[in-house]
């Protein structure tokens, strides 16, 4: 069973429409990059898996089930900004992690931050903006989750940064689970998608296997990309 | 859940209300020590001095009251509606949950609120001799005695009376949080100029509040009320109020959670 799934989804902003009748399901066990360019939809449509908005029409489900409190327990939501409670000590947020989600690793959490030489009293207030997202993205993958959903976790980045969160998602994910990764910056990430879905105007343009690309195309997923995506 | 998000509530709220209440306290400490000493020293600065902290401290106890409404909407505002509203709905707590949580955490720092009040009037006041001069004056003694001939007529029962104007306080406190919630809950739903739009609902809000107020006020009820007389008539009409603010509640407490599921609308 798809764990990840939408139909005929429809989302708009006022005249504007994020997405327009989509329809795509994700499998467990692959890394799937959502790919667009800017205001493409990705972002409206990983909000709608996790139930911070409300669809127009269609329908998103997360392992069979619409988006409440029960897909919560088993999706990992990384979103586009750093939305942890900045009066937060490292602590304190290992504490709320840990409270509310039954599979959260504290122990694989406070290794990683270690390795930062992040320190437990450190409020997430004194950080730069760069550390911020580290934690952020640390508390997100110490979870057991069956689905990741990452929004743009390398946009925004130092290059130092964004191999050490591509090396923090492959190192901490469960081979089991899904992962979706939404981003415009594909030649980052190419190296550790297994499918990718292109996404443009808030429909979904391609969906296939990366091996599938190379091997038909003859060319790379950032390629294609940029051929698909040619302004 | 509950008592997960209620747990990390108070600590995200204390915070700022356990340094809150310390300043009051020190303000209610520096007020009783005006009142003894500088007051009634010889001297401009001294005498200046003691004013402006009396002054402080009167102004604190009112900022209080205010800052603690203030504060539970705008938790309410920013860690729902606001960017950790990402991490928040996507917890695995049901909207209610995390609607109860802030209800419940607010009105017990309303309680608090009550109580650091009343303890810093003590503060104020203690071991003063203006006070003893106050209850031994007679024209205490005189109010002293009208209350009692009042109790004695009527059949007033005060401690009773006090609980239903703390309760029906208390209730008045939270049901305007609800309102606030309310009121956010909708302007945020939608895509541009969500704080005029929460401003405008709840506007909104007390017009209609007040209409219906209003139009209850009129009726024969509540009229029939003051006929009944004594302690029977203060009883039913504090029921009443009491009533009307938990039916407001409730409709607020709808509203809410209503509108968190389904126009919720973090973008």
């Amino acid at each position: 069973m798809a764990i990840f799934e939408c139909s005929e989804l429809t989302k708009s902003y006022g005249r504007a429409s994020a997405l327009d009748h989509l329809s795509l399901t994700v499998e467990p066990g692959h890394i799937v990059g959502l790919l667009g360019p800017n205001g493409s939809g990705k972002t409206t449509l990983i909000k709608l898996a996790n139930g911070l908005l409300t669809p127009d029409s269609g329908a998103v489900l997360v392992d069979g089930r619409a988006p409440g409190a029960e897909t919560h327990s088993i999706v990992s939501y990384l979103p586009e900004r750093t939305c942890i409670p900045l009066w937060m000590s490292t602590r304190k947020l290992l504490d709320f992690y840990q409270d509310f989600y039954a599979d959260f690793r504290r122990e694989r959490a406070e290794e990683m931050l270690t390795h930062l030489n992040i320190r437990m009293d450190q409020t997430i207030r004194q950080m730069s903006k760069g550390t911020r997202e580290k934690v952020q993205l640390i508390m997100v993958m110490s979870r057991a989750a069956k689905l990741y959903l990452l929004d743009e976790p390398i946009g925004g980045v130092d290059p130092a940064t964004r191999d050490y969160i591509l090396n923090t998602i492959i190192g901490n994910y469960d081979p089991e689970a899904a992962v979706v990764i939404s981003t415009h910056l594909i030649a980052d990430v190419e190296q550790v998608l297994d499918e990718v879905i292109f996404i443009n105007q808030g429909q979904v343009v391609l969906q296939s296997s990366v091996d599938q690309i190379r091997e038909e195309k003859g060319m790379s997923v950032d390629a294609l990309f940029r051929e698909v995506f040619k302004c | 859940m509950l008592r997960k998000l209620i747990k990390h509530e108070f600590r995200a709220t204390a915070r700022v209300m356990g340094p809150l209440f310390l300043i009051i306290l020190v303000l209610a400490l520096t007020a009783n020590l005006s009142l003894h000493f500088l007051l009634d020293a010889q001297g401009f600065f001294p005498n200046l001095m003691g004013g402006l902290l009396l002054f402080a401290f009167g102004i604190g106890m009112a900022a209080l009251v205010i800052i603690s409404v203030v504060l539970m909407v705008e938790r309410f505002r920013a860690n729902l509606m606001g960017d950790e509203g990402y991490v928040m709905f996507t917890l695995p707590v049901s909207g209610h949950q995390l609607v109860w949580s802030k209800i419940i955490v607010s009105t017990v720092w309303f309680i608090a609120t009550a109580l650091v009040e009343a303890l810093a009037m003590l503060v104020c006041v203690f071991d003063l001799e203006l006070l003893r001069d106050i209850f031994s004056s007679f024209f205490f003694r005189r109010a002293l005695e009208a209350v009692k001939a009042l109790v004695a007529e009527y059949g007033l029962n005060l401690p009773m009376m006090a609980v239903e104007v703390i309760v029906l306080a208390l209730l008045f406190c939270t049901v305007l949080c609800l309102e606030f919630y309310a009121a956010i809950a909708l302007g945020h739903s939608f895509a541009n100029h969500k704080s005029a739009w929460s401003v405008l609902f709840f506007f909104a809000f007390q017009f209609v509040t007040q209409l219906a107020s209003g139009l209850f006020v009129n009726t024969d009820y509540l009229s029939g009320l003051f006929n009944i007389g004594g302690m029977n008539s203060f009883h039913q009409l504090m029921a009443v109020l009491i009533c009307m603010e938990l039916i407001s509640g409730g409709i607020f407490y709808a509203v809410t959670t209503v509108t968190l599921k389904k126009r919720l609308n973090l973008q």
